[in-house]
């Protein structure tokens, strides 16, 4: 049973790095392109939260429908712990779905799509969702480190409807060490011998595995392309006339296990066959999508990659956690690991609240509200709030100690369904006023101990005049 | 209700202050020695018979939030029965009204309530900003003490058009009492410009509208009406005294421009005191920052909902207007050592109705004062209590 795709998504970090920014901060000139790099409240499960939220509205799946979720990161943001359980549950997911975290190299975006398709087309599941994201943090200094890039996509996968259909797939492994992490090593290693790569280990084996797609009518390749030229060097060994990865790491850069993936999605807007293939860790793998009318969602993935505030080398080195201030930095005053969460985890990943039956009044968060703020009725039953809203008051933050960024904006919200919240907003407050129109996403609210704690933050929506 | 009728024959605070030299407990003997000092007639410290402390954070050691319950040691009054009042911003307020509760009750004659604060025995990070990561890790996240009052300015600035000068005048109002208040934090003038040229601490919010961080402590002597003739010929009576609770958490929070809470604690004062927001003479209110004093004389009455900015700045509640407001300085002149605030704004109110509040005096032709705060997380407690020189 083929497996079908029903939609797809992608999504890109806030900032951008110019490369001649991090050039200049080591001394040497030039430095062409730009990278994505995440701001201090995101990184791979937030990203991927945009992308698979965009990929399930574009397929017109309802979450609690999925069967499983299949991750691939080389970054889960918890080395050891709920990674997949904290995204499933923020993306609203049954707590019966199934699925898999695939880490590891930056190979794991491949294995995560493979698994979720053999897991439809064997019975097992009969809608999953893909998500491959990833936030590389390069060793400073390295010649990666300008282009190492963030980014996110996600491809909802079935067994019947959609417009796009699985093919053929290839795969080869083979044992070396290209970038890598050690144990217990936080930043990825840049390549030891750029040539030894290139001609005994890249080129060899990815055309092999390209090589084998080739002999099929492929309309659009995505490519591996670590370093921005690499993948034109294979296209041209099979014969492909571009290679649709290259867009997305001209806008972002390397972005890690999303990259396979993220570097197809605008090909999946017309119709013809695509070819992907990824590689990372001693392991390369292609498969084919037969795309017979444009996957909802294809059409907007350059939107998506498209936006970011471009910001300086401190900023980034600051964002990722390779500049941090001397002494102690104020700790959260609820431990990740105590009961608060455990009562919490829910109210606070879902944005549950409880709607009074007597005056209909949502109070929220539940665990804190045994009864109606309004009319203090005893019952209440539970709700998902709205994720849009406007603004009915807001404050710009200018003064708070480590580890928090100012300004930071925080506005009362007046949400669609009549429920009021008061959440932090995206950027620095400039664009935020009473009546501005908002969208709740996830976002990573702290990061101490090596533990991210995730909630909601509101993102100024632009009405169509101001885009204009 | 039938209550005994409650006097203040004793009031006093030290200077308030960053007091680096100053411990805790060197802060409480202060206030008290100088609430003993402040009876005519004379005070044995042996006829306190019962003490209500009012310390939001205090301790005798640093800032961990326990202790207060043992200040009588301290001050030389070990074994006496002695309760830790600990309700926010109002603590000192609450103290107050526990305390006349307790001599209203009949239980206790002669009653001291002390309030003693510590705000800089711990780094600015730390002692106060540290409220930033405090609370719910997402809804309270980055929630320093400012972000509780300031979204209330930028609502009552959209719906009444209030403006950035218009709480400037609040600053520049109680800077001026203040250099007049040798007891004030700050006694320096500043002007409208100051305010509006400070840095920005949280928008709309700047550094001039904020109240410093003040160490400071504050006594007050109450006795039974019936024996206040044994310490003074000048007594002031407690007349009213109301406490209301609100939502903590601001997304909880019905309305923006108003404190409903003091709304309904004052209603309740001035219920029990048998008077209006009229009959008024001054008023010590809390004024954390500059809006919240326009809220605050708004939700007190003593003008028309969206007219606080706006009578502020026509000189209203200045010392020669029709209602003199924090004729001590304020919280933002005078300083805001929490627990001791509100019994700092009593002894305020008692200096003003036996006439002798020396250059801040104004005329109490009603002949009473009011004394408020407000606080707990988003202003879910408010406290008011009416002072009156009339027997």
């Amino acid at each position: 049973m083929a497996t079908r795709l029903l939609g797809v998504g992608a999504a890109a970090p806030a900032f951008r790095l110019p490369a001649s920014e991090v050039a200049a901060a080591w001394g040497r000139g030039g430095g062409r392109g730009q990278a994505g790099v995440c701001a201090p409240d995101e990184d791979p499960l937030t990203l991927g939260w945009d992308a698979a939220t965009r990929a399930l509205d574009a397929a017109g799946v309802d979450p609690a429908d999925i069967d499983g979720l299949w991750w691939g990161t080389t970054r889960p943001p918890f080395a050891e712990g709920p990674s997949h359980a904290v995204l499933a549950t923020a993306l609203g997911l049954s707590p019966h779905a199934g699925g898999a975290l695939h880490a590891g190299s930056p190979h794991a975006g491949m294995e995560a799509l493979v698994g979720a398709a053999d897991a439809v087309s064997a019975g097992a599941a009969r809608l999953a969702l893909v998500v491959v994201s990833d936030a590389l943090r390069p060793g400073l200094g390295t010649t990666a480190e300008a282009r190492t890039g963030a980014g996110a996509a996600a491809l909802v996968l079935g067994a019947e409807g959609g417009t796009a259909a699985f093919g053929a797939r290839v795969t080869r492994s083979r044992p070396f060490l290209d970038r890598y992490r050690g144990d217990g090593e936080t930043e990825t290693r840049d390549l030891y011998d750029g040539r030894l790569f290139r001609e005994e280990v890249f080129l060899p084996v990815v055309t092999e595995v390209a090589g084998a797609l080739a002999s099929f009518d492929v309309r659009s390749w995505s490519l591996p392309d670590p370093d921005g030229r690499l993948g034109a060097v294979v296209a041209k060994v099979v014969g492909a006339s571009g290679n649709t990865a290259s867009s997305v790491y001209n806008a972002i850069g390397d972005t890690g296990a999303a990259g396979a993936l993220l570097g197809a999605l605008s090909a999946l807007d017309a119709p013809g066959l695509v070819a992907i293939v990824g590689t990372g860790g001693g392991r390369t793998t292609g498969i084919t999508i037969d795309v017979e009318t444009p996957i909802p969602g294809a059409a907007i993935v350059g939107d998506a990659l498209g936006n970011g505030v471009t910001v300086s080398y401190m900023d980034v080195l600051r964002a990722r956690g390779q500049l941090v201030p001397t002494g102690e930095t104020i700790p959260m005053g609820v431990p990740p690991e105590s009961a608060m969460f455990v009562r919490g985890a829910h109210e606070i990943l879902q944005l549950l609240g409880g709607r009074c039956v007597d005056c209909g009044t949502i109070s929220t968060p539940p665990s804190i509200h045994p009864t109606c703020i309004a009319c203090g009725g005893p019952k209440l039953e539970p709700v998902s709030l709205a994720r849009n809203g406007t603004v009915h008051t807001y404050v710009v933050n200018h003064t708070m100690p480590a580890p928090f960024v100012a300004p930071l904006p925080i506005a009362v919200i007046d949400l669609d369904d009549g429920a009021r919240v008061m959440l932090q907003v995206i950027g620095d407050g400039a664009d935020v006023e009473i009546g501005r129109r908002v969208t709740l996403v996830l976002r990573r609210y702290s990061y101490e101990r090596g533990v991210p704690v995730y909630g909601y933050k509101a993102r100024t929506v632009r009405t169509p005049e101001e885009v204009a | 209700m039938s209550w005994n009728k409650v006097a203040v024959v004793g009031a006093g605070l030290i200077k308030m202050g960053e007091l680096f030299d100053q411990s805790y407990e060197q802060m409480a003997a202060g206030a008290f020695d100088a609430a003993v000092a402040s009876v005519d007639k004379g005070f044995e410290p042996t006829q306190v018979e019962a003490a209500f402390v009012a310390t939001q954070r205090g301790t005798l050691w640093g800032q961990e939030g326990i202790g207060g319950n043992t200040v009588p040691v301290a001050i030389g009054l070990n074994g006496i029965p002695c309760t830790r009042i600990e309700n926010a911003c109002p603590s000192g307020s609450d103290a107050v009204r526990v305390g006349a509760m307790a001599v209203a009750s009949g239980v206790h004659d002669v009653v001291l309530v002390i309030g003693v604060e510590k705000m800089r025995d711990k780094s600015t990070e730390e002692g106060l900003l540290s409220r930033a990561a405090a609370g719910h890790p997402i809804f309270t996240r980055g929630e320093t003490a400012p972000v509780l009052f300031a979204p209330f300015a930028t609502r009552h600035m959209h719906e009444f058009g209030t403006t950035r000068e218009m709480l400037a005048a609040v600053a520049v109002k109680n800077h001026h009492n203040g250099v007049l208040d040798p007891y004030a934090h700050f006694r320096k003038e500043i002007t409208i410009e100051d305010v509006l040229a400070s840095p920005p601490v949280c928008h709309p919010l700047h550094l001039l509208d904020c109240c410093p961080q003040t160490d400071g402590a504050a006594a007050v002597l109450l006795v039974s009406a019936e024996r206040a003739a044994e310490f003074t010929d000048k007594p002031v009576f407690v007349a009213g005294f109301g406490v209301a609770t609100d939502h903590p958490y601001l997304h909880e929070k019905e309305s923006f421009t108003e404190i409903k809470a003091t709304r309904l604690a004052a209603r309740r004062a001035y219920d029990m005191a048998g008077i209006g927001p009229d009959q008024i003479d001054s008023a010590e209110v809390h004024d954390c920052f500059t809006i919240t004093e326009i809220l605050d004389i708004e939700d007190l009455g003593f003008v028309a909902k969206g007219e606080g900015g706006r009578a502020t700045l026509d000189g209203e509640t200045a010392l020669d207007g029709r209602l003199p407001v924090n004729t001590s300085g304020g919280l933002l002149a005078k300083g805001h050592p929490i627990g001791a605030t509100g019994v700092a704004q009593i002894t305020e109110c008692w200096w003003q109705l036996r006439g002798e509040a020396g250059d801040r005096q104004v005329d109490m032709r009603n002949g009473f004062a009011l004394q408020h705060n407000a606080g707990g997380r988003g202003s879910g407690v408010s406290v008011v209590n009416i002072l009156t020189n009339r027997n």
